[in-house]
């Protein structure tokens, strides 16, 4: 490699710039985000003298997702700290779970050196490079034109991932696989391939990308979280638990590695241990998700107490962010309600809940907690009268959160009939959040004196649909489609939106189509089954599959 | 609270110098900037890069720093290192007669089993080397060099420059006794809290043939 030159102030100060052959800083796009007015404008100044000329600025995490929905950034540079609540890093984490970040998007995090090896040590979703401020110029632009160099290696891959093709994805990953000149590359090639096929739903595959990422350089954090993740998956939960333990002896703040520990203990039904690691993660890198997490937890434990104080820090932290949430009135007025605290509860839900209204969902389970609290301080009327407004709101439409609130009052009420009902279709509608679900409405009608029929409420039929999506899954692999859609549709008929008789029903239609060609009335029914499913679980990987794979089909 | 009060006047402190850098630094991309804004800018620097050494040195006292362990092409990081070093582009212009700051090539040595690569925390590092940097182009007659050894089970950073001969032990004696007891002394006492920081560390100012040479080492974790 040769010696470059000194970037000497001679040169700085004649205003010359070293300009760097592949990278055309004139044609990226970035954002700015810093609550501090100058330094947000001085970092533009920055980016604007290295050639960009579409940088935009924003003061808070509220007004960059805005942008960042509508702009598909090529660099985001984002304070670490962006108010006292809400850091870059809540920020960073928001935008990877709600999967807004473009993966062609470079996101910088701009720390000061006091902060940044806490954060950077912490977490599981972190940034493509810390920088500590301030900044010069010069340094600022040789790690984006690094940054820039690696992404432009992984540019066809990424762009898959983007468009949602992962099979694509997987294939320009291997394919990058063949060229990368050094392990470095060879590791940012396995990541992404592994990001690609996790969002495949390729359990199997995506264990030996582990492997080979093992093979090229051993115990990277992120190799270890996804094999403890793919062997929870696989159901394999004590490796699962065995490899996490490992990332957690390594680094005792890898919160991710916690909150999977907590998981696997809540299977094993130790609901105290999933609390403890769920707590530690809450102290290790507050949130309001993790304080959720956390609440939820010590309530399904009983430990109200600590419920109540949890969902209290998450609402102060959440408070007038994006990630506020109105829910978490409702679980703190329910604990309220389930600790005495009636008076209490009515002034979370009618003072302090106001600005989130009334009305759709949020407005029966808001009316079904008012209705207990109201119950156990002597006005039955009123309480009544507001079960009635919660039951019609509710119409026929089916919430499970919404259906488990209203169901525990009514059985607190008095209405039995009422409350089964309304707790057996909860647990029916709960699709993926169905564990969780679950355990609500066991602990309600434990609760409420009903323990006896917790298994008739919970099973609500479903044993009978698995057998018979079993059935016919058997039938339509030896291509007895009309014999397996009997099955599916008195699966179906149990209750028509539980999730795997759905699965079966369009997989099912797929096959058919391709097998017997096409037939309007099943392509009719095929795409039927596939909005349902893509209504109940959006975004889908599976669901996903299906589409495609509907589309091979029907353009063929 | 006056913990709380000093740490956040510190912070607007030092957000203030950090803008004032960058005004300063956009403002000599003027051709016609007089020698006023270029001394100016020198010293906003020297003076931002006490305040961070002093910042991290207290971070360390406080508890301890945590480096985060990435993967870095050392090639590339030493000519990066030296391309963007404040010091060595105020060096160029130091007091008449200019210093040369050189990333030796030559002298460096890479395992081959690691591919050229190193695992450390290239900001803890980087704010390190600066520092050395910065000591260095001040008792430097012409050149520095600045190179680094891959052993192993550790990494070597060294940089030598033609201040103090091998007969000049006596300056070099006084260099160290100023290190000591002036604010420069705090950039040795931060490349000793970053190599301890990342383990089995130490630094080391000592007279060779042709110069002075300061040396940081610490354990290479793989």
């Amino acid at each position: 490699m040769a010696n470059p030159p000194v970037q000497g102030i001679n040169a700085l100060f004649a205003g010359r710039h070293i300009e760097n052959e592949y990278v055309h800083f004139n044609k990226l796009s970035a954002l700015v985000i810093d609550d501090i007015s100058a330094m947000r404008h001085a970092v533009r100044s920055q980016l604007q003298s290295l050639g960009m000329n579409k940088v935009s600025v924003a003061s808070n995490a509220n007004d960059a997702l805005e942008l960042i929905k509508s702009t598909a950034f090529d660099v985001i540079m984002c304070d670490y700290n962006l108010n006292s609540t809400s850091s870059g890093q809540h920020f960073l984490e928001y935008l990877r779970n709600e999967n807004l970040l473009k993966s062609t998007s470079i996101f910088v995090m701009l720390t000061a050196e006091a902060e940044y090896s806490f954060v950077a040590n912490a977490v599981e979703f972190i940034p493509d490079d810390y920088l500590l401020k301030p900044c010069s110029e010069s340094k600022l632009r040789s790690r984006l034109e690094r940054l820039i160099d690696r992404r432009a290696f992984l540019m066809p891959a990424l762009k898959a991932m983007d468009a949602g093709l992962y099979d694509v994805a997987v294939a320009e990953c291997n394919k990058l696989l063949d060229i990368a000149p050094d392990d470095r590359r060879r590791m940012d090639v396995l990541r992404r391939k592994s990001d690609a096929q996790l969002a495949l739903g390729e359990h199997l595959n995506v264990l030996e990308t582990y492997a080979h990422a093992d093979s090229v350089r051993g115990d990277a954090p992120w190799v270890m979280m996804g094999l403890a993740r793919t062997h929870y998956a696989l159901g394999d939960f004590t490796q699962a638990a065995e490899m996490a333990n490992r990332l957690v002896g390594k680094n005792k703040n890898y919160v991710a590695a916690y909150e999977l520990l907590a998981k696997i203990r809540l299977e094993a039904d130790d609901d105290e241990g999933a609390f403890e690691l769920l707590h530690r993660s809450s102290v290790i890198l507050p949130s309001a998700k993790r304080f959720r997490s956390v609440s939820q937890a010590a309530f399904l434990l009983g430990r109200l107490e600590e419920a109540k104080s949890n969902t209290e820090a998450a609402i102060q932290l959440s408070n007038g962010s994006m990630v506020e949430r109105p829910d978490d009135y409702l679980s703190l007025a329910q604990t309220q309600v389930d600790m005495g605290e009636h008076k209490g509860a009515i002034e979370t839900l009618e003072k302090n809940a106001r600005k989130h209204g009334d009305v759709g969902l949020f407005g029966v389970a808001k009316g079904a907690i008012l209705a207990q609290a109201y119950f156990d301080s002597g006005e039955h009327e009123k309480a009544r009268k507001l079960m009635e407004r919660s039951v019609s709101l509710l119409a026929n439409r089916t919430d499970s959160v919404a259906m488990t609130a209203l169901g525990k009052a009514a059985l607190k009420t008095g209405d039995v009939v009422l409350g089964m009902k309304l707790l057996t279709q909860a647990v029916q509608v709960s699709g993926q959040e169905e564990q969780i679900i679950a355990r609500h409405v066991k602990k309600s009608m434990i609760d409420t004196g009903h323990a006896d029929k917790v298994e008739d409420v919970i099973d609500g039929g479903r044993k009978r649909i698995l057998l018979l999506v079993d059935e016919a899954t058997k039938l339509m692999r030896t291509a007895h489609f009309t014999e397996a859609n009997q099955k599916v549709n008195e699966a179906l008929g149990i209750h028509e939106e539980n999730l795997e008789a759905l699965m079966a029903a369009a997989q099912l239609h797929l096959l058919w189509l391709k097998h017997e060609g096409m037939d309007a009335r099943v392509v009719q029914r095929a795409k039927a089954y596939l909005s349902t499913l893509d209504k109940l679980v959006p975004n889908n990987q599976k669901v996903m599959n299906f589409y495609r794979f509907f589309n091979d089909i029907v353009s063929d | 609270m006056q913990k709380i009060l000093s740490a956040l006047v510190i912070h607007d402190i030092k957000n203030a110098l950090a803008l004032l850098e960058i005004d300063l630094e956009q403002l000599n991309h003027r051709k016609d900037v007089p020698a006023e804004g270029r001394r100016a800018y020198r010293r906003c620097i020297e003076l931002k890069n006490r305040l961070i050494s002093f910042l991290t040195l207290y971070k360390h006292d406080q508890s301890g720093l945590q480096p985060l362990m990435a993967e870095v092409d050392l090639a590339e990081f030493i000519d990066d290192m030296v391309r963007n070093s404040q010091s060595a582009m105020m060096a160029e212009s130091h007091q008449g007669h200019q210093i040369v700051v050189h990333a030796d090539h030559k002298r460096m040595k890479l395992e081959n089993t690691a591919g050229g690569l190193g695992m450390f925390d290239e900001n803890l590092v980087e704010l390190a080397l600066e520092s050395a940097l910065n000591n260095a182009v001040r008792y430097a007659h012409h050149r520095v060099d600045v190179w680094l050894e891959q052993e192993a089970d550790a990494i070597v950073f060294k940089v030598l420059d033609d201040g103090a001969g091998v007969d000049e032990v006596g300056e070099l004696m006084q260099r160290k006794i100023e290190e000591k007891s002036s604010s420069t002394g705090l950039g040795l006492a931060l490349c000793k809290a970053v190599a301890e920081a990342h383990g089995s560390g130490s630094v080391r100012l000592e007279s060779v043939p042709g110069g002075t040479l300061f040396t940081m080492q610490f354990r290479a974790v793989a």
